[in-house]
């Protein structure tokens, strides 16, 4: 069979609640044409977030009713361990509440004023943690990173050169670590190989730094391994997973992609002087070390959600109903970043609407017309999240120019939206293309200080 | 007739099981936990009073409630839900979601407090008073003299001394005092309540000054529970009408859901000031989550919007602080020392007392909490000098004058039976307590100490002898 079906039924359903051309174009008036200022309820088809938004098995359901609420030593937790410390091989296992709980955590600990920290590419909250803390974030992808159209396989890789380029410049004694982001999200979700991971690990061992990876979506990014690596075809996700955490001292990770997951994530360390600072930290902010600001039952869901994950058949559909968007939308002559990510399909806005100028914010034009259009939300990638100091950027300018690139981002919900959805959106995506001379762009009228892309409002030019 | 015993206004609908233990398997199992509480494997815990915060158990409601979350990352149509349940009972303006309590304490200290600033409040918290720290302010204690002698029989141990605070404000100026940070109930002094009229009085002073005064509302609707008991003009109003007074004396207020609002996690910071909100809006984005989620899931904000309807009904608080009053009074009978009068969310054993033979250096509430565990898998925590921590300045060990054990209640989980096998083992403990023996750190953490450190006894290698 040629035909990728999901592995799974539906067990429950959601309600979407169908609105009309009218009514959207009021809603985001009111919203200051900003999609995260959109309630829920008036959203088709929501693809803002990739994060948070899966739907659970039925195996996770059943964890949560199991869940163990206890203050203290939870079994929940000591399950969650357990099968976290197999797929990792990590034997520290701090829980948080998100993601960025565990990088603010970490970075509070190792960052700070003058240190400067690399990685193949920050993603915005992750940059908004290290300046928070002093310490500068340095970008350092490959070349064809920046040009959409190149169909590079490990567009997600870290500049090697760059990197020792970059210790020679400011000296080891000022990073404190180096990072790497897998899968590269703000890089349109591309893969980083395993070559290019362990090229990282040797430099880091020459310099005697330690590698930490941002693994919010290691087993999309082991699969691609598995998919792309030729001497890697015949290994299993599992034994790709390993081996990447294997070369890694630490780990930041949202559960609420590839764990599956409603909320929660972790903090993974070797060091045991680091750890202790860690445990420390945790408890004044998050939660005790056995539960970390979570639920117990959320430990159950992230323990069954990570073993779901990197079951091949699964990421086979994953991946696969990605592409297959991608694929439609090339047809539909959408130009997008090529090839399609793990997570993703990322819209090039500036090739899209070459009559908006870069300071009146192409993607966000674009994000505004797919919700007007068809109540479809997605999120700008390019000069609104990155594009002026104070907020966070992926290529951040001091003199506050924008971004490099102009990207819409099509985050695809695990498990949630079906083929017809899909098809939906790729025939919202080609209204849209046949109209773009028609789209505006916008001018911000009110900005706030941190994460401005978040609250930021607009008017139409 | 007369009914003359409470009862559970609800039925079971579903149940956890628990493993029984004999006592060869919690001698080893608290050995292994260095004799302290919090190091125990819940599986090897009979019945659990860690504590009473997330651990309660959730109506089908509330259940029902798990499976409308709306998981997505903004506008959820269960934070609105959570925002008019906060406005309609507590009375704030404005609702920023955060994972649990300490989230919202973490904001609020850090947008109000400068370097230098005091901050007063009726007795401290642990993770309140090191966020007021970190922030670069001090903690002031203003609360009545009664509520640091656990034998004074006094109906509202939790309320703040006006002349204290007046005499704070003289030392200090307003101009360095951010806020008053008003706990209701007092968890510290034993669950106790403050007084609506001693509300009414502390924003009056503070208005007079210029003083922002925040809620503690953990369990604020336990506290109008008491108001409502022992202040006669109240005894015919409902509990909602009390926290809608209570709260419209204050500017906002922190919350931890996991204690009145009947969720496992989950907690918000409100506040009627609209600069406040924007800035703590801002401020959420980066150490919790969108300011439309704060880092929970959409059902955890939907469980949280449900607890809080549920929250102030007579009868469920009837019940609740009913279970509390009848373990206290099994033990009181007995003349086992308790922090008097019986607070709202557990009983807590005054462990000087119980223990004389005990030096407080060798940590007579601990020791307790390890000897109750050897008898009978009840678990219970220090409330003492092992909370308390050391001096900065000093290096030596702060030595409160309460030296307690807590007995923290969950809510809705455990019936009258297993309240009954609690007041035995500390009735049988009681009458046996010369075979306790006191302990010494073997490892000792810099903060929050008792959360993880580890204990040996002074003597032999039992906390209870045979």
């Amino acid at each position: 069979m040629k035909t990728i079906i999901e592995p799974f039924r539906i067990k429950s359903i959601e309600p979407i609640r169908m609105t009309t051309r009218e009514q959207r174009e009021a809603i985001l008036r009111a919203a200051g044409f900003n999609l995260f200022l959109v309630r829920a309820d008036d959203v088709i088809i929501d693809l803002l977030t990739d994060s948070g938004t899966g739907a659970m098995s039925s195996e996770q359901w059943a964890g949560i009713m199991r869940g163990d609420e206890s203050y203290a030593g939870a079994a929940s937790f000591y399950r969650f361990q357990a099968r976290i410390q197999e797929l990792t091989g990590f034997e520290h296992i701090l829980p948080t509440h998100q993601g960025r709980a565990s990088e603010r955590i970490l970075f509070e600990l190792i960052g700070g004023p003058g240190k400067v920290i690399p990685n193949n590419a920050h993603f915005d909250t992750t940059r908004a943690n290290i300046e928070h803390s002093g310490a500068t974030a340095v970008d350092l992808p490959i070349a064809e990173a920046a040009d959409p159209g190149c169909r590079h396989p490990f567009k997600g890789n870290m500049n090697v050169e760059a990197l020792e380029r970059l210790i020679a410049e400011v000296g080891r004694e000022r990073i404190p670590l180096v990072i790497v982001t897998v899968t590269n999200n703000s890089g349109g979700g591309q893969p980083v190989s395993l070559e290019n991971l362990r090229a990282v690990r040797s430099v880091c061992d020459r310099y005697e730094l330690p590698l930490f990876l941002d693994a919010c979506r290691f087993a999309e990014n082991a699969y691609f391994i598995k998919q792309r690596e030729p001497s890697q075809a015949g290994r299993s996700v599992r034994e790709i997973v390993l081996e990447m955490f294997s070369l890694a001292d630490g780990a930041t990770n949202s559960a609420k992609k590839d764990g599956l997951a409603n909320i929660g994530g972790m903090l993974l360390l070797r060091d045991a002087c680091l750890l202790q600072r860690a445990s420390n930290l945790l408890i004044l902010t998050e939660g005790f070390i056995t539960y970390g600001g979570l639920a117990g039952r959320d430990l159950e869901a992230m323990a069954q959600g990570f073993e779901e994950v990197v079951d091949e058949d699964y990421l086979a559909y994953r991946i696969r109903s990605v592409e297959y968007v991608g694929e439609r939308l090339t047809e539909a002559d959408i130009p997008i970043v090529q090839p399609p990510g793990g997570h993703a399909i990322y819209i090039d806005a500036a090739a899209l609407c070459p009559h908006i100028p870069r300071e009146q914010f192409p993607g966000q034009a674009v994000v505004c017309d797919l919700y007007r259009m068809g109540g479809v939300r997605a999120v700008e990638i390019g000069s609104v999240m990155f594009g002026k100091a104070g907020s966070a950027g992926m290529d951040r300018r001091d003199d506050g120019s924008p971004a490099r690139l102009e990207l819409v981002r099509l985050a695809m919900p695990r498990r949630v939206y079906t083929q017809s959805h899909m098809d939906y959106v790729v025939e919202v995506c080609a209204a849209l293309g046949n109209r773009r001379g028609q789209l505006r762009g916008l001018r911000m009228v009110y900005e706030p200080p941190v994460l401005r892309h978040f609250t930021a409002r607009f008017e139409e030019e | 007739m007369q009914r003359r015993s409470w009862a559970e206004p609800f039925k079971i609908k579903m149940v956890e099981h628990l493993r029984m233990t004999t006592r060869a398997d919690r001698e080893r199992a608290i050995a292994e936990a260095g004799c302290n509480t919090f190091l125990l494997r819940s599986e090897d815990v009979y019945i659990d009073l860690l504590t009473d915060s997330g651990t309660s158990a959730m109506s089908d409601h509330q259940w029902a409630g798990m499976m409308q979350g709306d998981e997505a990352y903004a506008g959820s149509a269960n934070f609105y839900h959570l925002e008019s349940a906060v406005r309609e009972f507590y009375g704030y303006q404005h609702v920023i979601p955060t994972h649990q309590g300490r989230g919202a304490e973490h904001i609020l200290s850090q947008l109000c407090i400068r370097r230098g600033d005091f901050v007063p409040g009726n007795m401290y918290f642990t993770t309140t008073k090191v966020h007021q720290e970190l922030a670069g302010g001090q903690f002031v204690d203003v609360i009545v003299d009664q509520a640091h002698d656990p034998g004074a029989e006094y109906a509202f141990k939790g309320n703040v001394d006006l002349d204290k605070l007046t005499r704070l404000v003289e030392r200090v100026g307003a101009a360095r005092i951010p806020y008053l940070s008003l706990h209701a109930t007092v968890n510290m002094a034993g669950g106790q309540p403050i007084s609506m009229a001693n509300a009414r009085d502390v924003a009056r002073l503070c208005r007079r000054h210029g003083i922002k005064v925040f809620l503690d509302a953990t369990r604020a609707v336990e506290n109008c529970y008491f108001i409502k008991q022992r202040e006669p003009e109240y005894a015919d109003k409902s509990l909602a009408e009390i926290l809608r007074e209570l709260c419209s004396y204050t500017d906002g207020c922190t919350m931890s859901g996991k204690k009145d609002c009947l969720v496992n996690i989950g907690g918000f910071l409100a506040v009627n000031d609209d600069e406040l909100a924007d800035a703590a809006q801002n401020m959420v984005v980066i150490y919790e989550g969108l300011h439309t989620y704060g880092g929970l899931a959409g059902r955890d904000m939907e469980a949280m919007a449900i607890g809080i309807r549920e929250s102030v009904q007579y009868d469920h608080m009837h019940a609740r602080i009913g279970q509390v009053q009848y373990l206290g009074e099994m033990i009181v009978r007995e003349g086992v020392p308790v922090v008097r009068p019986v607070g709202g969310h557990g009983i807590f054993l005054d462990a000087r007392r119980f223990l004389p033979h005990i030096p407080r250096e060798q940590f007579p509430a601990q020791a307790l909490a390890a000897a109750l565990y050897v008898d009978s898998g009840v678990r219970a925590m220090e409330r003492g000098a092992v909370s308390a921590g050391r001096d900065p300045a000093t290096g030596r060990n702060h030595y409160p004058r309460l030296e307690l054990l807590r007995l923290a209640i969950p809510r809705r989980v455990y019936t009258q039976a297993h309240m009954d096998v609690t007041a035995e083992s500390v009735i049988a403990l009681y009458q046996q307590r010369d075979r306790i023996v006191g302990l010494k750190f073997t490892y000792e953490p810099k903060h929050l100490r008792f959360f993880r450190a580890r204990f040996a006894p002074v003597e032999g290698d039992k906390v209870l002898g045979d």
